[in-house]
């Protein structure tokens, strides 16, 4: 009479989305369960593997780094591996098709931030491709005044100092129309999706007239020009039109142009939410959404070590949700998957183990961009992704972790949150559905 | 002939203080402060404006002076003041002999206070804990230290002070030709700007200056004993520490007191968008170097949630720690720092040391400044031979004129209410100047609804030190501690100062809120870590950012973009499957 | 106003089953000046924007800023005496999609309804078109009893081009929307002439809120209900109840909206006392029971209605083995377009009608995505926020147009309003396709 799946994953990030995926292109049967939206939301969608090793140093090839990293680092786990890395990044290629782009080898590209420095990264929006910093093309950065994260003249200077092969300049013009100064940064992209008419020429009514927003923000870049051949924005060309804008943009303008990939809210991490979320639902995972899953049930016949089925809270009545096999994939300490409190850091759903020093004065470094523990905290699992308890033995015989929620390596600092995301998503997922379709 | 008349050490409330009360005599000022203003004990309290009630028991003398003030400050720092009444909150089981001695004590000090049920306690003050037994009221207040010490400094100039900050004294100058018996004078101060003089500018490289004057005046609170040392003289500043945990939000609207004898742990003051839960009392050695503890923070959460149990679940965002610039004469041997006096001593090493010209000022309290600088000034006018009169208790400071300006500013500059609402509570009747522009103005701190104009008007007087901008605008200040809004605070230096400059004031900012926030880490706080190091590190790569590298990046190297268009299909699907075949 | 009250027939079944009728008087709100705090609230708040992402009015409407600011900012810049709050907040439509999307609880719908309730009580005219016109919506269930009551007149009335135009001129209702038809027999009616429930059981008994939607305009919604309930052997109670609120809120109007809690909560929690659990076919009322009331209320029993309320389907599937029932029968033709109302997301059900239909022999329904259908209860019934309403809806209105289905299916009475307005189509409720495939 329950609700009932082979495969259940929790969590509706990027991890889970893949691991549901390749759950069900094996065959199995999948459902996922997410309570709020995903921190896709917030990343820049850039899909980093691994920018920088242990020691710091930039990587041109991610690959050759990963037997490199320690072991207790997610790529070194033997369902993952380079392989997995490279077999997640395939899935990757296959769901995004055309809308991304660095596929083609298997060197980083180094991407213009909005903080004017150049990150490397594995994939890129097709809407930053032509952005890259390795492209010795002459750029012109285009900030708007009320967009404040992107300041253009100051990460053109930025870039400069950085010492990337080509020329660049940075202007700030108003963004056309007559949005108020706090315009969600979803409400310009959905003027450019529209092509609204706007109005363009301020507040003088004399010459005040209406232009399709694309050609206004055309004709709001055009006289500063100069003799660039490339046109970067701060990325919020459209929601879902973004490729026939930013081709409305190049004839407009006889220029390339691309995106600045921003963070939060990121149009771009929307984008790729959505291209995910359609290739599950193509592939028949069923997403159950808006109620936090708070529990576990262990499963009656087998007892303790298996897990039965999880309960979701729905306003206090606890709703089972069964399954053979159980992927964990709720993210670290932004996702919420990993909490604390002033004594101690936990797994709230399974009460998994996660590693960390009892005095919380430990849990960080002094120098805002030390060496944080708290960035690898997370479960530690076994060779299989399966979370491990306090004395290394392994927590259930049906759960596996994927994503940010296993710990062991800082992504932010070594640039690999997406890769890790992909890898052991697929390794994941993968594996929990070979154990009921087997 | 002297470069000043007067040489203040110190950019503090007593240092501000003391240059506005001069400058206002007409005497020719300069203040010299190693940080920015307030960089010392002022900008590391509570900001409690005392009603005295604090001292009604222990200390008359100084209830009475700080009700007297108290009164002084609402009228001449309308807009650094939020009148929000407190109160001192007996909870079951705390002594009644001591309540009753509070409130006699707050009568006889003329202390205006009234006696509230529990159950009217907690009508005013909904989150108090359900053992309330009583409450006395009294006229507690809340001030912002930043922008009343801004403010002297501001008025301190426009009646002719030179104020420098960032201006770190390395020498005091000692003379032979001094009219005290031992014939030794202070002539001035070497120091050294970390920047050019005036405003600070990152990356502008320091210099030294020596600047004489006729008399100098040493107020830098715990950091007495070390001017001191340069002159040689003794000055036994017995420094004490105290914590103090910022909440996120206000959990409370009035400040709240535990009604007992003295003890850690007794107070939350409402502060602008927070509140604040102190302190400690603890001696330490050396004001700048001293263990910040897990212990203090755990304390005031611990101790004060039994008077506001919300606490206990609440969000800290960081925790600060300041010191007490405690004095006592040497031969009274006070061992508990507790014990010693909140009053305050003025040193003239003229008749104490043999030594003239040079005068020191320790001990004291917040909410008395500028009375203590009155007296200051006073002695000094005294030994110039000026003869004018202390106005500052009747002249409003920069942004108190006109409180008829309090009004809706909303419609006026396009600002949605709250926002509105918050400009003018901090600039108060600046605000029409200052949010007045022509540009768009978008907010820049969402969590504390800072606008551009507003952070342009703090450049404008602080140059590229952002955390002079931060303590006059809050920007930063809030639940995401500069997460969001640090790197858009450095980018409105660009491009009236250049790009490294902007990087470097950011990297300081960003660090500084780090510091604090350290003392928050978990629950929400470390979420919100987290995520502002994502979007810090991962998004923006700051941590490896390529221009602070030695080395050129070998950009060739890198995917080039060139081959990624769609006509390439063959080449990715060949690097693919020879990579499977590995 | 008060003329109107009970005005009826005293042998009317309305009259006996239903509470008496709702007052329409200028009211004080929040009769027990308790206020709320909602600051602490902010304290999960991380600042990640991702509430204003998917933010429908924001999208479209540079008015709005969000629900960021307009939820965790606004209440931590409160001190105790600030009491404005900002007037955009009035252009929220409720859709409450915020809530869901929110990664880190914060209870964004729950601070935007106080703030409304507040804005409303301290800061809007009361004498205003727009307060009255406001009213008057979120009071839909006082005007459906009297209009049923006279079905074809009003029907008549309210297609009348006169009429509308005076709606648009003097209140500020939209005259490009049609309004509801009412039915010729109300849902309460055909139950009492049926003679209440069919069948009695101790073990399996739910009470049905129906809500005024289906009692007014659309009985077949709730008679098909009753038909699926019974088949699978529950005895069926029906409680007097009143408007769940949904409207109310969405127009600040928070007594309004406590004076129906009340009773409803009395009500329901009485059923529960007696064995039952609580069931509805309208997603926006069973949201209202189970998350607007808690946050917002402090009734005895408000939380026991909040844990023990279900979606009908959902009830069923938790409780029968409906999947089975479904696969075994068959439909005919029956293809659709279903929109998953933002409550229904709220709730966790958005993939639940989907994945239904999709077991049921002959039948099929393809999700036209995630975007709101803009219409939000009354406030595309706005002039002003009507063109607003067809903006968010368009993107819906494309995915509906294609899709292969001509049918459009979705649990929400207004949300199904908008699509017929906006493509034409009839438009199913997942119960009537599921009774006609079990029952008949």
């Amino acid at each position: 009479m329950a609700i009932e799946d082979d495969v259940l994953v929790v969590g509706g990030g990027l991890a889970g989305m893949t691991a549901a995926l390749a759950a069900a292109r094996e065959g199995a049967d999948v459902r996922l369960l997410s309570h709020k939206d995903s921190t896709l939301r917030s990343a820049s969608g850039l899909v980093d593997v691994l920018g920088y090793d242990s020691a710091g140093t930039l990587l041109a090839d991610p690959f050759d780094a990963i037997a490199d990293l320690p072991e207790s680092h997610p790529y070194r786990q033997a369902s993952v591996g380079e392989s997995g890395v490279r077999e997640g990044l395939a899935l990757f290629d296959e769901v995004v098709g055309e809308s991304y782009r660095g596929g083609h080898t298997d060197r980083n590209a180094l991407v213009s931030t909005h903080g004017g420095t150049v990150k490397p990264t594995a994939r890129y929006p097709a809407s930053a491709a032509a952005g890259v910093a390795s492209d010795d093309r002459e750029v012109l950065l285009v900030g708007f005044e009320t967009v404040t994260d992107f300041d253009a003249p100051l990460a053109a200077d930025h870039l400069r100092a950085a010492g990337v092969p080509f020329e660049v300049e940075g202007v700030t013009v108003p963004f056309p129309g007559d949005f108020r100064a706090d315009a969600a940064r979803t409400r310009l992209a959905d003027a450019l999706d529209a092509n609204e008419r706007l109005e363009v020429g301020g507040n003088r009514p004399a010459v005040s007239t209406t232009l399709p927003a694309r050609k206004a923000l055309a004709e709001a870049v055009t006289d500063h020009l100069g003799s660039a051949e490339r046109v970067g924005f701060p990325a919020l060309l459209g929601q879902h039109e973004t490729e026939a804008i930013r081709a409305d943009l190049e004839t407009e303008l006889g220029a390339a142009v691309f995106e600045v990939p921003m963070g939060s809210p990121s149009l771009p991490g929307m984008r790729l939410e959505g291209k995910f979320r359609k290739a599950c639902r193509e592939a028949g995972v069923r997403f159950t959404t808006g109620n936090p899953v708070v529990d576990f049930e262990e499963d009656e016949e087998s007892g303790s070590g298996v897990i039965g089925a999880v309960r979701v809270d729905r306003n206090g009545a606890a709703i089972p949700f069964h399954a053979d096999q159980f992927v964990l994939a709720t993210g670290g300490l932004v996702g919420k998957g990993v909490d604390s409190d002033r004594n101690g850091v936990e797994e709230p759903i399974f009460d998994c183990h996660v590693p960390h020093p009892s005095d919380r004065y430990d849990w960080f470094a002094d120098e805002a961009f030390g060496d944080h523990p708290f960035a690898r905290f997370g479960v530690k699992a076994d060779d299989d992704l399966r979370p491990l308890d306090r004395g290394e033995e392994v927590e259930f015989d049906n759960l596996r972790a994927a994503g940010a929620v296993l710990g062991g390596c800082d992504f932010a600092a070594e640039k690999s949150g997406s890769g890790v995301s992909l890898a052991t998503g697929l390794a994941a997922g993968r594996s929990a559905a070979r154990e009921v379709t087997k | 002939m002297t470069d000043t008349e007067v040489l203040v050490v110190g950019g503090g409330s007593t240092g501000c203080g003391v240059a506005r009360d001069l400058a206002m005599r007409g005497v020719d000022v300069t203040l010299v402060e190693k940080g920015n203003l307030t960089n010392g004990t002022t900008g590391r309290m509570h900001g409690l404006l005392h009603s005295g009630g604090r001292y009604a028991v222990s200390d008359r003398a100084s209830a009475e002076e700080c009700i007297e003030e108290n009164r002084v400050l609402r009228d001449i720092a309308g807009h650094c003041v939020e009148m929000t009444g407190g109160q001192f909150v007996q909870l079951e089981g705390d002594p009644d002999e001591y309540f009753e001695e509070k409130l006699e004590g707050c009568r006889e000090c003329g202390i205006p206070a009234e006696v509230l049920t529990g159950e009217a306690a907690r009508e005013e003050e909904p989150y108090l804990t359900k053992d309330v037994k009583r409450a006395i009221r009294v006229p507690d207040g809340a001030i912002d230290p930043f922008r009343l010490c801004v403010a002297n400094a501001a008025s301190a100039q426009q009646h002719g002070a030179r104020i420098e900050t960032h201006a770190e004294v390395t020498d005091v100058l000692v003379d032979d030709g001094g009219t005290a018996e031992s014939g030794r004078r202070v002539r001035g101060l070497e120091v050294r700007h970390t920047s050019g003089p005036g405003k600070r500018e990152h990356r502008q490289p320091g210099e030294t200056e020596e600047i004489t004057a006729e008399h100098v005046v040493n107020a830098t609170g715990a950091w007495a004993g070390q001017i001191g040392e340069m002159a040689g003289v003794d000055v036994e500043v017995r420094p004490s520490k105290g914590a103090m945990v910022v909440m996120n939000c206000r959990q409370v609207d009035t400040v709240v007191n535990r009604c007992r004898p003295k003890g850690d742990a007794d107070i939350v003051v409402p502060h602008e968008t927070t509140a604040i839960l102190g302190t400690t009392d603890v001696e330490v050695e050396d004001p700048e170097d001293y263990p910040e503890e897990q212990w203090e923070v755990d304390l005031m959460i611990d101790e004060l949630s039994r008077l506001v149990p919300i606490l206990d679940e609440a969000r800290t965002v960081r925790s600060f720690w300041g010191v007490r610039p405690l004095y006592e004469p040497p031969e009274m041997g006070t061992t508990d720092p507790t014990d010693i006096t909140r009053d305050f001593f003025l040193l003239d090493h003229a008749d104490r040391d043999g030594l003239a010209d040079f005068t020191s000022i320790v001990g004291g309290k917040f909410t008395t400044y500028r009375m203590m600088a009155e007296k200051i000034s006073d002695h000094v006018c005294d030994k110039l031979g000026v003869s004018a009169e202390c106005r500052t208790a009747d002249v409003p400071l920069p942004g108190s004129e006109d409180f008829s300006v309090l009004r809706d500013y909303m419609d006026e500059f396009g600002l949605r209410s709250p926002i509105g609402r918050r400009s003018v509570q901090r600039l108060g009747s600046r605000a029409d100047d200052v949010l007045d522009t022509d540009g768009p103005n978008p907010v820049l701190c969402d969590c504390e609804a800072v606008t551009r104009a507003e952070v342009q008007d703090a450049i404008d007087q602080s140059g590229t030190d952002l955390n002079a901008v931060r303590i006059r605008t809050r920007a930063s200040m809030g639940n995401c501690q500069g997460g969001f809004c640090c790197h858009r605070m450095a980018a409105e230096l660009h491009p009236e100062y250049d790009e490294p400059q902007a990087r470097e004031a950011l990297d300081e900012l960003f660090q500084e809120r780090w510091k604090g926030e350290r003392h928050a880490l978990w629950g929400e706080q470390l979420s919100q870590a987290a995520l502002n190091y994502a979007l810090h590190a991962t998004t923006m790569n700051r941590d490896r950012d390529p221009a602070d590298r030695e080395d050129a990046i070998s950009f060739e190297e890198f995917d080039s973009g060139a081959s990624a268009s769609k006509g390439d299909e063959s080449k990715t699907s060949e690097t693919k499957e020879a990579r499977h075949g590995d | 106003m008060s003329d109107a009250e009970s005005g009826g027939d005293p042998h009317d079944a309305r009259n006996e089953e239903t509470v008496e009728s709702d007052e329409f008087e200028p009211v004080q709100v929040f009769p027990e000046s308790e206020e709320m705090d909602l600051r602490p609230g902010s304290d999960d708040c991380y600042k990640c924007s991702t509430c204003d992402s998917v933010c429908p009015v924001a999208e479209v409407d540079d008015e709005f800023p969000g629900p960021k600011f307009q939820g965790p900012e606004q209440w931590r810049l409160k001190r105790k005496d600030d009491r404005d709050i900002d007037d955009s907040v009035m252009s929220c439509s409720n859709c409450m999609r915020c809530d869901s999307s929110c990664p880190s609880d914060v209870p964004l719908s729950q601070m935007h309804n106080t703030a409304r309730g507040q804005f409303v009580q301290e800061q809007m005219e009361k004498l205003s078109q727009e307060y009255l016109r406001n009213r008057i919506l979120a009071n839909y269930r006082f005007f459906a009893e009297l209009g049923s009551k006279v079905p074809r007149l009003t029907n008549f009335l309210m297609g009348n081009v006169v009429v509308q135009s005076v709606n648009e001129k003097l209140l500020g209702i939209t005259s490009e929307r049609e309004f509801p038809e009412f039915a010729d027999e109300t849902f309460r009616e055909w139950w009492t002439n049926r003679g209440g429930a069919k069948i009695e059981s101790d073990e399996k008994r739910v009470a049905y809120f129906h809500g005024c939607y289906s009692n007014y305009n659309t009985p077949e919604v709730g008679k098909s209900l009753v038909r699926l309930f019974e088949y699978f052997g529950y005895e069926v109670l029906v409680p007097p109840q009143k408007c769940s609120g949904t409207p109310m809120f969405a127009n600040g109007m928070l007594a309004d909206a406590r004076r129906a809690a009340e009773t409803n909560v009395s009500e329901f929690a009485a059923a529960i006392e007696e064995g039952a659990d609580v069931i509805a076919s309208c997603t926006s009322c069973s949201m209202s029971l189970r998350q607007e009331y808690p946050e917002l209320f402090d009734f005895e029993g408000t939380a026991s209605v909040a844990a023990q309320t279900y979606e009908a389907v959902e009830y069923l599937r938790l409780h029968e083995d409906l999947a089975a029932e479904l696969e075994r029968a068959e439909v005919e033709d029956a293809d659709f377009a279903y929109h998953a109302p933002c409550h229904a997301r709220n709730q966790g059900l958005a993939g639940q009608a989907v994945e239904m239909m999709d077991l049921l022999g002959g039948a099929s329904a393809e999700d036209v995505g995630e975007s709101c259908s803009g219409i939000s209860g009354t406030y595309g019934w706005k002039a002003e926020k009507y063109d607003t309403s067809m903006e968010i809806g368009a993107e819906m209105f494309d995915h509906m147009e294609d899709a292969e289905a001509e049918t459009g299916m979705t649990e929400c009475p207004t949300c199904a309003m908008q699509m017929e307005h906006g493509t034409g189509y009839e438009i199913r409720h997942p119960l009537e396709v599921m009774a006609e495939a079990l029952v008949e």
